[in-house]
């Protein structure tokens, strides 16, 4: 462990800048480097929606060849959104915030963070090559089985393969980096960090790290039975071979739906360490907080049938309640952040806009999601757009809208320049009309009885005005990014200087450089609460 | 900021307090306007879809409520709480109130509690399947088609519906159902998942290979006469948007009517191989077992054909010429029966044979 402060600027050896970035054990360059190679596949599956909205925007099939190419590309949209997007660029920011904020030189395990990491992109060649060795899976990312197994019609071909190889890399990854979050929080706070210290950020990716540790390995035992299945004659789950096709969905989304707190979490605690900055005030209930974190962690577990409610092998009002039952914790939250708003001042810069998209989106992804619990009613909405509504609300128009207010707000403390406030706020303005443009109306499509996953719908259907007001929100969103690239761009080269704390924040990786040197801290301030850098600023009467 | 001595310039409660007014004022336009239908399911046209519609609006009440009330407090806060140049002083640093958390905790635990309560006891009777149903459908969900087998009272098959979907020329096909009597259905799959889902039943149920799924339904005796759109909603390959199928609301005169029709036709005998030229083409594994075909020109021809597949796997062999605009069209076989099909002369060229449900299954029909 890397609790010894070696000051490798003392090092007699001088090495080029790749080869220092391809072999360093630095979180804060691992960190890094999460952030870019999540942000370039994010960029990908971009693209990969618009083939998507593109083909839907009118009836009949005019853009892409065939109906098989156009289950290819929402399969390795939702793929590579999920497994190469969200998921690695929390960790990612997990990465480089956590030992900064609880004052730790580094992650525990450094040489195992660089393997977390270079596993990433392994993973993510070895799905895109399959779109260059006869086609990628094509079975939804969800891959469910008899579909997924070999067979004609169902999934033959590599691309399959190749994707089951990827997802266990990448879920290899995940657990090696949930192990090395919790010894990192558990082992290597500064003296005074006490668990009730720690800033929200390092508490949500604690018990994210506790599911990823928990869950994934499951799902990487049906990763294998399906793998087994495809390849040697297995039968877990083939029905005419003594199999089950229900126990595959059971076995996912005993990963999948704890996977979409391992989504929503860490996105959850950035912008608990943004609003109160912006809004000069501590976090309302901050107890409370973690108790909701912890409760969503622990009632993640026993939902994961409510994603099966219409297969009829499900004892429905048991996974009806605790899904219903979920709500709660995240309603605490709900008020939380936004009593942290009321009677503070605020400051509308980048980060704090994008925090405040974050609630006003992930409160419709929330509410929606009770719709879902309600079983009857989820009989009417299972597997129609309102799904694909409910899940971008939560996962972009929360997850993502928490992505980049990270980003906004972080970046000084990367790069040590600030990016451009009016290009960010550019970039928001056109993400959240895109996105409300996108998936609001795919409520109404799903009302109207539109399936998830078809390459095309009758003209008389009644859908097309609401998919092609989708369509054109999605170029939006697209048009969004360039901003937000040419931002990154600029103010890496001529970007204001950011100094130490430039937006007068609360936790620790504000009480050092920007960027920090190596091992991140040459003193640390006294650690008397969770707003240790707010203490120092203010003193005790302050608080 | 109440504990404040400064003082807030009074404009800007005004400007809050406006945007607020717009806001709830917008949310009731969109309902007397008739834009807010467009956040409702379409009308249901079953006892049991009108019960999931009423829990619907129950439940998407309390949802605007809930909507308005925290949307309205963040937009209350973002335009009411701006730091202002004067702000030199913090904020007054609150840190949590307990007594405020027991309320949001406890009172949306209430109000899901409701919610899950009367979610189940609309689910006990929208997933209630009795012992005697008025009517018995086995409906069979393959790649990629549906076919509904009407079952007798012992269960025992006494016609089936090969094509799912309704034709309006023709006015054959779809799935017939007499309104006001119970619909029960039970589901299988040869293949992989499907799902029956039906709209304006508000409804659906997955078809899962190795299990069979039942369900049960009403249709309102004002529909009689109606036909509904329904479509496989569980990807399923290739042809997952093609998997459409109609359900026709018939009174029980009609229904009556129509069933006998389709039993005469399950049990006619099939049609004589007419003299001249007759080619043998069988479908096995999702492939024909000929990929080219050669027939005179201008002469009537006929194919005597096999489907070897596993029973709830379709198929036919349609002819369309190099344009691709489908000439002749023939009626799907089930996976296990076989058929003969005739054909009406055509000039010589070339054209292609295929299967109306596999894409796949394509050969050349050479005619000379």
């Amino acid at each position: 462990m890397a609790t010894h402060a070696l000051n490798p600027a003392t090092s007699t050896y001088s090495r080029g800048v790749l080869y220092d970035w391809l072999t360093t054990t630095d979180h804060k360059k691992i960190g890094i480097m999460y952030v870019i190679n999540s942000f370039l596949f994010f960029l990908i599956g971009g693209i990969l929606a618009l083939v998507v909205r593109t083909e839907l925007a009118a009836p009949g099939l005019q853009f892409l060849s065939d109906e098989h190419v156009y289950n290819e590309m929402f399969t390795m949209h939702a793929t590579m959104m999920i497994f190469l997007f969200v998921i690695p660029m929390l960790a990612g920011l997990g990465n480089y915030i956590v030992p900064l904020q609880i004052g730790a030189p580094d992650m525990a395990f450094p040489r195992i963070n660089a393997l977390s990491l270079w596993m990433l992109p392994l993973g993510g060649i070895l799905l895109i090559s399959s779109f260059f060795t006869g086609g990628t899976a094509a079975a939804g990312w969800t891959s469910y089985p008899p579909l997924s197994l070999d067979g004609p019609l169902k999934s033959p071909g590599s691309g399959q393969d190749l994707w089951i190889v990827a997802l266990i890399l990448i879920g290899t990854s995940s657990i090696l980096g949930g192990i090395n979050f919790l010894v990192t929080i558990f082992k290597m706070r500064a003296p005074g960090m006490t668990l009730f210290r720690m800033p929200i950020m390092v508490w949500t990716v604690l018990v994210t790290s506790v599911l990823v540790v928990m869950a994934t390995p499951v799902i990487t035992s049906a990763l294998v039975m399906l793998f087994i299945d495809r390849n040697y004659g297995g039968h877990f789950f083939d029905p005419f071979g003594g199999g089950s096709a229900v126990l595959y969905q059971n076995i996912f989304w005993f990963y999948s739906h704890p996977a979409v707190y391992v989504m929503i979490l860490p996105a959850m605690g950035v912008i608990s360490e943004v609003l109160p900055v912006f809004s000069r005030k501590p976090l309302f209930g901050y107890k409370a907080f973690i108790f909701a974190t912890a409760g969503i962690g622990a009632l993640g577990f026993s939902v994961w049938a409510h994603h099966m409610f219409t297969t009829g092998a499900v004892f429905l009002p048991f996974f009806s309640l605790l899904t219903f039952l979920i709500a709660v914790p995240t309603g605490v939250k709900m008020f939380n952040w936004v009593f942290t708003l009321f009677r503070g001042q605020l400051t509308f810069s980048t980060p704090l806009i994008f925090a405040i998209g974050f609630l006003t989106m992930f409160l419709i992804g929330g509410i929606n999601g009770a719709f879902s619990a309600s079983v009857p009613v989820d009989f009417a909405l299972h597997d129609t757009y309102w799904v694909v509504a409910h899940i971008h609300y939560v996962l972009f128009g929360g997850s993502v809208f928490g992505v980049f207010a990270g980003l906004y707000y972080w970046f000084p403390k990367m790069t040590g320049r600030m990016l451009d406030e009016s290009l960010g706020k550019i970039h928001f303005v056109l993400m959240f009309v895109g996105f409300n443009l996108t998936f609001f109306p795919m409520h109404m499509l799903g009302l109207e009885g539109m399936p998830r996953r078809i390459a095309d719908y009758a003209a008389d259907a009644g859908w097309n005005n609401w998919n092609m007001a989708a369509t054109i929100g999605g170029f939006v969103i697209a048009t969004s990014i360039l901003p937000f690239l040419w931002n990154v761009f600029a103010s890496l080269r001529n970007g204001k200087i950011a100094g130490d704390d430039p937006w007068e924040g609360n936790t620790l990786e504000w009480a050092t450089s920007s960027p920090p040197p190596p091992y991140n801290f040459d003193h640390l301030p006294e650690i008397r609460s969770e707003r240790p850098v707010f203490d120092a600023r203010h003193g005790v009467e302050g608080h | 900021m109440s504990t404040s001595p400064r003082k807030r310039p009074a404009p800007d409660v005004f400007v809050a307090g406006l945007v607020l007014l717009i806001l709830v004022a917008l949310v009731v336009a969109i309902f007397l306007t008739g834009f807010g239908n467009t956040l409702y399911p379409p009308d249901a046209v079953t006892a049991q879809g009108r019960e999931v519609r009423g829990l619907y609006n129950i439940v998407f009440a309390i949802a605007v409520a809930i909507f308005l009330l925290v949307e309205g407090l963040i937009v209350w806060s973002v335009l009411r709480y701006r730091r202002r140049p004067s702000d030199t002083e913090l904020p007054v640093q609150t840190h949590g109130n307990n007594m405020v958390e027991v309320i949001w905790t406890v009172i949306p635990t209430v109000i899901v509690l409701y919610m899950f309560v009367i979610s189940w006891q609309t689910l006990n009777h929208v997933d209630a399947v009795s012992a005697q149903p008025d009517i018995r459908i086995h409906a069979i969900a393959g790649q990629f088609q549906w076919q509904f087998e009407y079952l007798d009272q012992d269960g025992k098959k006494v016609a089936t519906q090969l094509a799912p979907a309704y034709d309006v020329d023709t006015g054959l096909g779809g799935m017939a159902v007499p309104v006001g009597r119970s619909v029960q259905v039970t589901l299988d799959s040869p293949d992989v998942i499907h799902a029956f889902y039906v709209p304006q039943f508000l409804f659906k149920r997955d078809v899962v290979p190795g299990m069979t799924n039942k369900f049960e339904f009403n249709v309102d005796v004002t529909e009689a006469g109606q036909v509904f759109r329904g479509q496989c909603a569980e990807l399923c390959g290739t042809g997952h948007r093609k998997m459409l199928f109609n359900v026709i609301a018939l009174s029980q005169g009609d229904y009556d009517t129509w069933l006998r029709a389709l039993i005469e036709k399950s049990n006619a005998t099939p049609a004589p191989l007419p003299s001249g030229t007759v080619l043998n083409v069988t479908a096995e594994g999702i492939k024909f077992d000929s990929a080219s075909l050669e027939v005179p020109a201008d002469a009537p021809f006929a194919i005597a054909f096999t489907n070897k597949d596993p029973a709830g796997v379709t198929h036919d062999i349609d002819i369309q010429d190099s344009s691709g605009t489908v000439l002749q069209k023939q009626e799907t076989i089930d996976g296990g029966t076989s058929a003969n099909y005739t054909y009406t002369p055509l000039p010589a060229g070339t054209y292609t044979f295929f299967c109306s449900i596999h894409a796949n299954m394509t050969g050349t029909l050479t005619v000379k």
